[in-house]
This record gives structure tokens, sequence and C-alpha cells, in this order.
């Protein structure tokens, strides 16, 4: 990744102290931004967590931990953890099965390749402000979906699940957080589609021929010998997935504000962050929050390179 | 610009032409006719129904934007009246308005546009070419910042810009901007361009007696038009529908709320809640720009999808 640059012509000492200092010049301004805005804020964040500290004096006493024990026993916390961990063991997987199914679909032999790849990948590009509200009035109690399932008759079945035919998908406590799953998984499959995209068409023709000659048909192709190949493209997806899934905000605050309503059901990990900092006010609690996630963060991508092994190199 | 130099390149590349394609991609194992032609005919079926839960919710939007309030509720694909009442209330009765929504989106999207371009550019140049000591080092530590979560930083960030009384009134862009006036995938990306570009071209310049910095903006930036395009179409994308910093710093004031933040708080403070044809209308223009740079330069978003991984 850091491919090294190779050495020009030997110059002089003063040419090559000009050159280093023209170097340090031309990086000065984004460093200075990355070590107060980046690397100083997770050592402020860090410092902020073990003060009692107050919105107009900072910080008031050392309290150490108790943030953290604090975080342990927060009810509302781990309502939020439980939220945010069903939203990735569904949605993960799911948007992964339809962005690869999608991506050996488009992959084959077919008419109008490059439109249908635009297409899956369309819906990523609208901003998740756009996208949601369009979604909010799509699963309305009188929106298009149920409008449709009615227009089609399908609604015994849905009378069978027990949701009646205006039901309120986004404003009901039992089904707005997998409207969102829905939701997301609709947006992001065709960004997992382009990662695996680039993963099948890195599986060299030979293996296939191989295949071929011992007369294995499609599916088993597929299974036995496309689906192993694609390893290093299943750790990529799922990595980027879960540090994605993780940090949900952006479509649970739009959907049910930083309180996450209906009654906590959209409440995520962040979402709750956002609201120790600026409903509760405790500054130091939300740092304390910050930390913790990180950390889950960076261990889940740990576990998921022992699972998987070695990083992709693309 | 050859496939083989250009690090923006990669395996998946939408401009190429469908023979291209074809050959590069992998092929299937060879059936009997008949069962290839129905699982192809079972693909297109499947194609097709997926593209079309692609396109039918915008069209919907774009049908609703254009009814009445009780005709938004029905199941009707022309309009019944047909009005423009709901693009008339965003643009002139909505407080603010979508003109001045859109205004503070390009704001923010267009200066952290342009800063990017100039820092990334100049710190990807120095990272590629010039030699200084703890160069590698540095680099690191910018790719580094790529791991660190938003969330993290966001309460230092609040106390920080809230000590410096930037968070309040129209100062309130400051932090924002600042947040995401360099980001560690533009140097990436230019440093990476940089790089593929043949150094006896700026050795001859060096020669005849030009600066750093002249070889830089005469001789070095002219040829990176590729990555300089990909960093501006991706920052401006990014930054065009970025949520989280301006849900922080500008909810308070309604005159400097974004086209997401407007579409967000219009519905959730209520009265607008599911006012649904101007709720449609707004979300028609805040994916309007972004649609047509998607259609003219689409294959800088795959690539730098492919390239830089995704964004939240």
């Amino acid at each position: 990744m850091t491919a090294p640059a190779r050495p020009i012509r030997p110059a002089g000492r003063i040419g090559a102290r000009k050159e280093a200092l023209t170097g340090y010049l031309f990086i000065l301004v984004p460093m200075i931004l990355f070590l107060v805005l980046n690397v100083g804020m997770v050592l402020y964040a860090l410092y902020m967590s073990v003060w009692k500290w107050s919105v107009l004096k900072g910080p008031i006493s050392f309290i150490g931990l108790r943030n953290y024990e604090n975080i342990l026993s927060d009810e509302k916390f781990w309502q939020a953890v439980r939220n945010t961990l069903y939203y990735a063991a569904i949605w993960v997987p799911l948007t992964m099965a339809i962005g690869l199914f999608l991506a050996v679909i488009v992959n084959q032999k077919i008419r109008g390749q490059t439109f249908f790849r635009g297409a899956f990948y369309f819906p990523a590009i609208a901003s998740s402000a756009a996208i949601t509200t369009l979604w909010i009035f799509l699963v309305s109690p009188f929106g298009l979906f149920n409008e449709i399932r009615g227009a089609l008759g399908i609604n015994p079945l849905f009378e069978l699940l027990g949701y009646g035919p205006n039901q309120d998908w986004m404003g009901d406590y039992h089904t707005a957080l997998n409207s969102v799953i829905i939701l997301n998984a609709w947006t992001t499959s065709g960004t997992f589609m382009l990662f695996y995209l680039a993963s099948l068409q890195s599986i060299s023709h030979d293996v296939y021929e191989a295949a071929a000659i011992d007369g294995a048909g499609a599916w088993q192709t597929f299974w036995q010998v496309t689906f192993p190949l694609l390893k290093p493209g299943h750790f990529f997806v799922a990595t980027v997935g879960v540090i994605g899934a993780l940090q949900l905000f952006d479509q649970a605050f739009i959907g049910g504000g930083p309180n996450g309503e209906p009654n906590g059901a959209l409440s995520t990990i962040v979402l709750y962050l956002y609201n120790a900092l600026f409903i509760q006010i405790n500054f130091s609690y939300a740092a304390a929050i910050g930390i913790v996630l990180f950390v889950v963060i960076f261990s889940a991508t740990l576990v998921q390179r022992q699972l998987f092994g070695r990083t992709p190199t693309w | 610009m050859s496939a083989e130099r250009n690090p923006l390149a990669t395996a998946v590349n939408l401009s190429s032409s469908p023979a291209a394609d074809a050959a590069s991609a992998a092929p299937v194992a060879p059936v009997g006719a008949r069962g290839g032609r129905w699982r192809r005919r079972l693909a297109y079926a499947l194609l097709i129904g997926y593209a079309l839960l692609m396109f039918v919710p915008f069209a919907w939007t774009i049908i609703t934007s254009f009814k009445t309030l009780p005709d938004s509720t029905h199941l009707t694909v022309i309009p019944q009246p047909f009005t423009t009442d709901a693009w008339t209330y965003v643009f002139t009765n909505l407080k603010p308005t979508v003109p001045v929504l859109f205004a503070n989106s390009l704001l923010i999207a267009g200066v952290v546009t342009v800063t990017n371009l100039a820092l990334g550019s100049i710190a990807g140049y120095a990272f590629a070419r010039l030699r200084f000591p703890g160069r590698e080092a540095l680099f690191l530590l910018v790719l580094a910042t790529l791991m660190i979560p938003d969330q993290l930083r966001l309460p230092p960030v609040y106390v920080l810009f809230n000590s410096l009384g930037v968070t309040k009134g129209a100062a309130a862009f400051i932090p924002v901007i600042l947040i995401s006036a360099i980001s560690a995938s533009s140097i990436f990306l230019l440093r990476q361009y940089f790089l593929t570009i043949p150094r006896e071209i700026e050795e001859a310049a060096r020669i005849d007696g030009a600066g750093f910095f002249t070889t830089f903006l005469r001789v070095i930036l002219p040829l990176a038009t590729p990555a300089l395009s990909a960093v501006t179409i991706l920052t401006f994308q990014g930054t065009w529908n970025s949520f989280f910093w301006p849900v922080v710093f500008l909810s308070a004031d309604p005159s400097h709320w974004t086209l997401p933040l407007g579409l967000t708080l219009f519905r959730l403070s209520g009265g607008f809640g599911s006012n649904w044809p101007p709720l449609m209308a707004t979300v028609v223009i805040a994916t309007v720009p972004i649609l047509v740079l998607y259609l003219f330069f689409q294959r800088y978003f795959v690539e730098g999808i492919a390239a830089s991984g995704v964004k939240g």
C-alpha cells in the first residue's frame, strides 16, 4: 500500500535540506488538522472520560473509571447495544447474501451488464436523509408498500403475522428496527455487489475450466469452487459491514430522533452517545461510550481477521 | 492514461464496453443449450425485478411531489389533480426555504471539496516525491486516522469548538468545515496517482530551474486530472450527503440547516410530519445534484468505492 518512492539523483546537502523543508511545509496544514482533530481528540476523549465534567467549567473532579462502571449498569445503554447487535447480526449477512447474489448474476455473459451494475449501485449515492425520508413515506400507514399489498390481495398473509392493513412499520416498536434493516440492505446491497465483483474477477479462469472438465454443474461449481475462493472478499465485505453496522446512526436518528423513537426501538450505540451528550448533557459519560465503541469495533475487526485470515491486498 | 499506470483503474470498471466486460467476466460452467437458456431467462427476470426495486421508489417520490396531500396516500400513478403546490410551498413558504437549505449544503460541500483538492494534492505530492526524514511514518499516521470513528471524536470535538466559541451563530459552519477539510483518503488517492507519473517529466522542469512548488503546480497537477476529478466527485458527494457533523453543529438554528437536516428536522419537529408532497419535493432536490454527477461520472463513484472502501 505504501510503495516507497525511489530516490532521484543525489542532490547537494543544501538541496536535500531545502527539499526536506519544502516537504514539511507541504504537509504542514493537513498534519496539524490530523494531529489536533484526530490523534489529539482520541487522547482528549480518554482524558474526558475519567472526569466529572461541567459544560461551563470543564473538568471538575477526577472520578476514575466510574463512567465505565455506570455504562455497565445503564439499562438504556444495553438496549442500544442489543439493538445494534441485532441489527449487525441480521443486516450484515443479509446484505452480503444479496450483494454476492447480484454480483454472480451480473458477472454472467448478459446484455446490459453495465446498466444493471449502475442501477444496483444507484440507491447508495443518495443521502441517508433523502433515502430514509423516502423510505419512511413508503412504509407509512398509507404508503406505497401497504397500498400495494392491499391491491395484490396478500393482506391475509400479513394478518396471519399480526399486521393490519395500515401497519406503521417505522412507527411500531416491534417493526421499526427491522424496517431499517431492510432499508439499509436495499441501499447497501449495490455497494457489496461492487466489492464482490472485484473479488469474483480476481478468480482465475483456469479454476472454472478445471471444474468444468471434472463435470461440475453451475450450482456445484459455485458452492465448491467460487464461494471458498471468495474468502478474501468475504472478509473484506464482512469487516466493512460490521464496522458500518456498529456505527449505525443516520437512519436511526432520521427515523426516530435523538431518543430512538418509538420507545427506544431505534436507539443504537452511537445514537445513545449523541443522547448522552446533547439530551442528558453528560459530556464525560458520552466520551466513555465513545471509547467503549471504539474498543468494540477494533475487537470485532481482530476477531474477523482470525476467522477469515489475512486482509486481501486489493 | 493507460490502465496499468492508473491506480484508480480497478477490477471494477463500469465504463468498459460490454464486449470487454464479457471477456473479463469469469465464465460460467458450460451447460446444455436448454439449461443455459432457462438460466439466462431467470437471470434477466431477477435483474429486471431488482432494478425495478431500485427505481420505483424514486419514481414514486417524483410523482408524489406533484400530488395533493390527500392524493399522496393513494395508489395513483398520475397525480389527481396534478399540482405544483408542493414545489411552490418548499420554495416560498417553508422556513427556511429549500433554496436556503440548498445554499448551505452547497457552501459546505464546495468549501470542503476545494480544501481537500488543495491540501490533498500538495500533501500527496510531498508524500509521493519529496524526501524528508519521517516521511513514511507520517504517512502511516495519516492512514491510521481512517480507523478512528467519528463518534469517538464527537464529545471532545464538541467541547473543543464550544470552548472556542464557534458553535453558535454562523460560526457553527467552521467546525463542520474544519473537521472535513482534509481526509486521509484524498491524500492517499492523490499520492498513489502522483507515484505513477514518470520522474523524468518533473526532473526536466527542475533542471530548467523551477522550484518544487512551481514544478508541482505547472507540471504535476495538470497531469493528475483523473485523480483530481475522482477526489472532487467523491468529496462533493460525501459532504453533500453528510449528516453526522451537520446535525451536531448546525441543528440549533434552522437558517443554517443543510438539505439532509431540513428533511429530518422538518419531519421530526412536528407540523410537517406527514406532509408528504413537500417532503418528497425536498428529497428530489437533495438527490438531483448527486444523480447528475452519477450519470456523468459513474466510474469515479465506483472506482472510489473500490479504492477506499465504504463511507458511513
